[in-house]
């Protein structure tokens, strides 16, 4: 049975730019921010309207992006760069400022590159690699004062505390929220798919914040009349795939349809542009530099070097979803020179190993030109993970003779 | 032909060829290989056709079809269709039971495939978008010396020195072996050192997959004795030396899955 | 096809005979004599791919033989991988690091720092006899592994191969991370999976944005100093001072100081002095840190400096220089393009901005010194905004009176390869100099057409 909300939220989606310019008009600023450690609650707090600057799946604008900032930076932020010398994503129109940080170094330089050339207005927070040491989070809270102090001077206005806080309320509510509806999809029986939660979290990174929370909230309890109580285990016949790696951003869905295709399911993801963003985390104090390190203090984006494999938090958090979803195999989708996943992939499947989880490296573009390779080799590990399942459970019926 | 009889098919419509094996019980009874055309429906069922003729079948005679290879998707003769990783696992396994490593070379790809002692695949790797180590590049490359595609291994073997490729990009190594001529290197110094240069991207495709002993080499590719050679030196392994045309071993495993499948179904007399 | 092999000429020997010792950072001393015997004995026998005459390699079937510092910067790199062999056995400590960077902190800590290039080295060396085909074969067989290992998109591999899997004796990973390249940092991190688990990692973080004007980025970056010379002591077991860093500062200081008088002096000379080839090995040496031995460069250094003046005082050509070449600057990451066909083709490279970068960075030497370094380092040239860069940059494309300007980076150089438009727009702009973007595919030797699309930019000029 369809999620009626989720209807709701799709008109609300094709609604949200010619409301934007209403908001721009009527004196409000949207800012369009890029980047994994981008306190987006600071941005919200200052009046500002936040929206995610995330496209992607058009070869393209990939294309047009490269005459800027080169063929060797990654296929995402090549579109992005196309997008701003294009002007002709609706969300992009809408910006009157951007803000990126320098988590991932290609953002960094995209930032660079789109101030350049298309003389944008943008505030950049740096962040340290070396993020768990003391000295480097006392460095990121002056650069999250710094950013803030940038994003007041733009606002007119400084930082109310009180507005803070409410601001991080809101979002919490909006994480929390999120986090008991992303139960549902991995669920037996499942009344709510994978694809559609996803949708769901990227709609979040468009809409007004609090009419967000009020349509998450409102999701909720209609799964929860539909399905009472969902518990995590697999199906028969089921492929349950997790996705890792790069982003998959709106508009790119070639992966996410060729595994449906071939009949796989996803039932959980790690990825920068789902649901990770949303866990871990916890704001202690409320002020610019609380919740900067806030969001540093999660799971670190491959981005970040982590010198020991065996303490490395996103390792971690991989096992951990991996075993609450009930995963049998991890798609690990690695965008053209998208350095901070490629460099990883060998090791993480490797370490997966370990654990019997298998790992199948998809590396891609935008372009169509990859779809069939691509099929083959999701197709090949959905059947390798079939014939493994089924396997196990001829051993399970011989041993229970 | 007796209904009584189980005769099975597997057809692999790869890039350059299509192939056809045709299985009776446990033994391989006849098979079929043409050049792919653009229409891979009609050339997997003229590789199909050749094996059946051969063998004096009708297609009614066949129990169970599996396709495969890149035509599997449109194969409307075929009851099943199965991607080409796991075929190469069973046929390969189905040949010699000892095989745990598999490296197929076909005609635009190139796979490094881990098998398990039942023809299971445990781990797989596949080529970058880019035809090197593939059948296309060498058919390029044979093109730039004008020597025939069956030759060219034999060419490298009698090399005396080999001369380094900075690309294995088709393109990009085209102009340059063009530019290595114009320079004076030899032809087989040239050629050898093509095949070194493949032999150690497909080196590094097993660095991610791993190697364990018995390695089997199938797909068009394979047929080059220049490449075995240099695979074997690259990675310092011996390569089972095949029962049946290498080329064949998608469609053998195809036919096997096949029978397989129609075991499963009560379709086996 | 027979191998031809260059030989020094005996014509030669007794002005050799005549130059400076290089002195060593142990106190030993080699004489020209024993350079001589080294280059025109040993060396070919064991190393006889660099005396191969390939013109696609760079190598020369004539050689600038009377410019002896040219001669001792070969001896140096063919001695490299047995005197890295040697420090090892002597119990000194090696640290892998990056280009684009000083490294007073390194030798202040007593260890040698080495680049990629020179781990590349210090490995290959190891074996001897080998054709220039044989060593590229064997180097393109380590990075395809290498590549695998870490991402077959990386630019490079930054000597992960070797240290993993070559046994070299690296002890630690330390570069300073983010400086000029985003692939350094995982560069570091693939250590981790890798099998030498002896080798200690370290990440020297640079900040970005701004980051010279911002007073806590200036201080985060001298804690990161402080923390690695506390790790470079912890593999060495000495205990290093403030003290000791001034007085590799002052060391330091003075290979800037002395690189930047020869470039100087170079760029004021109306003839070429020396060739592209020589004038590079020459002004990198101001690092000090090229031939894994300070006190070695410095003294090579010190001597070359005078040549140099020598040199264009009495308006010497450098070898193989054509009459009124086109002057070339050279941007980009850490590779340049095929001097010598280059040459042939009527241009000479007139200089280079990563390494000029840093050399040309000279560090305060009263007060902190941790602050001092971090202050300049951050000041980098290379390592700032666009604009900011550019502008540098087009100061130093005046001082050296360049024609022509290329920007050429590594194939999957993202950081390079993203800001080389806008840099050349804003060079474009302020000089109206041609300029040209050149993308370096990795790891071969027949580089076709690099070289043709640099001879119709040379023609063009």
């Amino acid at each position: 049975m369809p999620i009626k909300t989720l209807e709701i939220i799709r008109k609300r989606l094709e609604e949200r730019p010619a409301e934007l310019q209403t908001a721009r008009q009527n004196g409000q600023k949207v800012v369009g921010w890029v980047g994994y450690n981008v306190p987006e609650e600071i941005i919200h707090a200052l009046g500002f309207i936040p929206v995610r600057i995330a496209v992607g799946g058009d070869d393209r604008l990939v294309e047009v992006g490269a005459r800027y900032a080169s063929s060797k930076t990654c296929v995402f932020i090549r579109e992005i760069v196309g997008a701003f010398a294009e002007n002709q994503d609706p969300y992009i129109q809408q910006t009157d400022l951007l803000a990126f940080d320098a988590t991932c170094l290609q953002n960094y330089r995209a930032a660079e590159v789109i101030e350049y050339f298309f003389k944008k207005d943008v505030v950049v927070l740096a962040v340290p690699r070396n993020f768990d040491w003391d000295e480097a989070k006392k460095y990121f809270a002056h650069e999250a004062n710094e950013f803030t102090r940038l994003l007041e001077e733009r606002a007119g206005a400084p930082l109310d505390s009180a507005r803070l806080a409410e601001s991080v309320a809101l979002y919490n509510d909006i994480r929390e929220t999120l986090k008991s509806i992303y139960t549902f999809q991995a669920s037996r029986d499942n009344v709510i798919s994978w694809e559609e939660v996803y949708d769901l979290i990227q709609a979040g990174e468009l809409l007004d914040k609090k009419e967000y929370l009020s349509l998450l909230q409102q999701t909720l309890a209609e799964l929860k009349e539909l399905q009472p109580n969902p518990v995590i285990e697999a199906d028969d016949g089921d492929s349950r795939l997790f996705i890792s790696g790069s982003l998959i951003p709106r508009g790119d869905r070639k992966l996410i349809g060729i595994i449906k295709s071939v009949g796989g399911r996803i039932v959980g993801d790690d990825l920068w542009s789902g649901i990770l963003p949303h866990l871990d985390l916890d704001i202690k104090e409320i002020s610019p530099a609380g919740v900067a390190l806030a969001y540093l203090n999660r799971t670190p984006h491959a981005a970040l070097p982590y010198l020991d494999l065996e303490s490395d938090r996103r390792l971690k958090k991989l096992h951990e979803l991996l075993s609450t979803s009930k995963a049998q195999g991890v798609i690990y989708h690695t965008l053209r020179y998208c350095d901070p996943f490629t460099f990883k992939a060998k090791e993480t499947k490797n370490v997966l190993a370990k654990s019997g989880i298998p790992l199948l490296e998809i590396h891609t573009e935008y372009a169509g030109s990859d779809y069939e390779a691509m099929k083959t080799r999701v197709e090949a590990f959905v059947e390798m993970i079939r014939i493994k399942a089924e396997f196990v459970e001829e051993e399970a019926l011989l041993a229970n003779a | 032909m007796s209904l009584s009889r189980n005769f099975f098919a597997g057809v692999d419509v790869g890039s350059l060829a299509a192939k056809a094996v045709i299985l009776e019980d446990g033994k391989i009874y006849a098979t079929g290989l043409v050049p792919s055309g653009v229409n891979s429906v009609e050339s997997g069922l003229t590789a199909l056709n050749l094996a059946l003729g051969s063998a004096g079948l009708k297609k009614e005679d066949l129990k169970y079809i599996v396709g495969t290879g890149y035509g599997r998707v449109s194969a409307p003769y075929a009851n099943k269709a199965v991607t080409e990783i796991t075929c190469h696992a069973k046929g390969a396994n189905y040949l010699h039971p000892t095989v745990r490593t598999i490296i197929d070379m076909g005609g635009q790809d190139c796979k490094a495939i881990r098998i398990d002692q039942d023809g299971a695949v445990v781990d797989f790797a596949m080529n970058d978008k880019c035809a090197a180590g593939t059948g296309r590049f060498l058919e390029v490359m044979a093109g730039v010396f004008n020597v025939k595609l069956d030759d060219l291994g034999a060419i490298a073997l009698s090399a005396t020195d080999t001369v380094p490729m900075s690309s294995t990009c088709t393109v990009f190594a085209e102009s340059e072996t063009i530019s290595l001529v114009a320079r004076g290197e030899k032809p087989e110094n040239i050629l050898n050192g093509i095949h070194h240069s493949i032999a150690n991207r497909i080196a590094g495709l097993f660095s991610r997959v791993g190697i364990e002993s018995d390695v089997f080499f199938s797909g068009g590719v394979a047929k080059n004795s220049g490449m075995k050679t240099a695979i074997e030196q690259a990675l310092k392994v011996t390569i089972v030396k095949p029962e049946i045309d290498p080329q064949l071993i998608g469609a053998l495993g195809a036919a096997v899955i096949a029978r397989n499948f129609a075991k499963k179904e009560g379709l086996w007399v | 096809m027979g191998k031809q092999l260059f030989r020094y000429s005996e014509a030669n020997k007794e002005k050799f005979l005549e130059s400076d010792n290089i002195t060593f950072n142990d106190g030993s001393v080699v004489t020209p004599e024993e350079i001589w015997h080294y280059l025109t004995v040993e060396g070919p026998e064991k190393y006889p791919g660099t005396f191969e005459i390939n013109l696609y390699q760079g190598n020369r079937a004539s050689r600038d033989e009377t410019l002896p510092t040219s001669l001792k910067t070969h001896y140096l790199g063919l001695t490299f991988s047995e005197r890295m062999e040697r420090a090892k056995d002597k119990g000194k400590s090696i640290a892998f690091i990056q280009g684009g960077q000083a490294v007073d902190p390194y030798t202040a800590a007593d260890t040698i720092a080495l680049r990629p290039f020179l781990v590349g080295q210090w490995y290959h060396g190891r074996e001897h006899g080998n054709d220039i085909n044989k060593s590229v074969l064997r180097r393109k067989q380590s990075k395809e592994k290498a590549f695998h290992d870490m991402s077959f998109e990386a630019c490079q591999t930054g000597g992960y191969e070797h240290i993993q899997s070559g046994n070299l004796r690296v002890d630690v990973v330390a570069p300073y991370t983010v400086l000029r390249c985003s692939d350094v940092s995982y560069g570091v991190e693939a250590h981790r999976h890798g099998p030498n688990k002896e080798v200690k990692l370290f990440n020297v973080d640079y900040p970005l944005r701004y980051q010279a004007s911002k007073p806590w980025a200036v201080e985060y970056f001298a804690q990161n100093l402080r923390r690695l010379v506390k790790t470079l002591d912890e593999v060495s077991g000495r205990k290093t001072t403030e003290d000791d860093l001034l007085k590799a500062i002052k060391l330091h200081n003075e290979g800037r100081r002395l690189g930047t008088e020869l470039a100087e002096l170079w760029w004021s000379a109306d003839i070429p002095p020396t060739n592209s080839d020589d004038r590079l090995s020459l002004v990198s040496l101001a690092n000090l840190d090229m031939h894994g031995d300070v006190q070695a460069s410095l003294s090579v250094l010190k001597e070359a400096r005078n040549i140099i003046a020598e040199r264009v005082k009495n308006g010497v050509k450098g070898h193989a220089v054509t009459d009124n070449p086109k002057r070339i600057f050279i941007l980009g990451s850490c590779v340049g393009i095929n001097d010598s066909r280059s040459e042939d083709a009527g241009a000479i490279v007139v200089g280079k901005d990563d390494q000029w970068s840093h050399c040309s960075s000279l560090v305060e030497e009263e007060g902190d010194p941790f602050y001092n370094l971090a202050k300049a380092t951050l000041e980098y040239p290379y390592e700032q905004s666009i604009e900011k860069r550019a502008e540098w940059t087009i100061e130093q494309i005046k001082k050296s009176r360049a024609d022509g300007v290329i920007f050429i980076h590594n194939w999957g150089c993202n950081t390079q390869a993203a800001v080389a438009r806008p840099i050349l727009d804003v060079i474009k702009r302020e000089t109206g100099i041609p300029t040209y973007i050149q993308e370096r595919d990795l790891h071969g030797l027949q580089h076709e057409q690099e070289q043709n699309r640099v001879n119709a930019f040379i023609e063009m000029l």
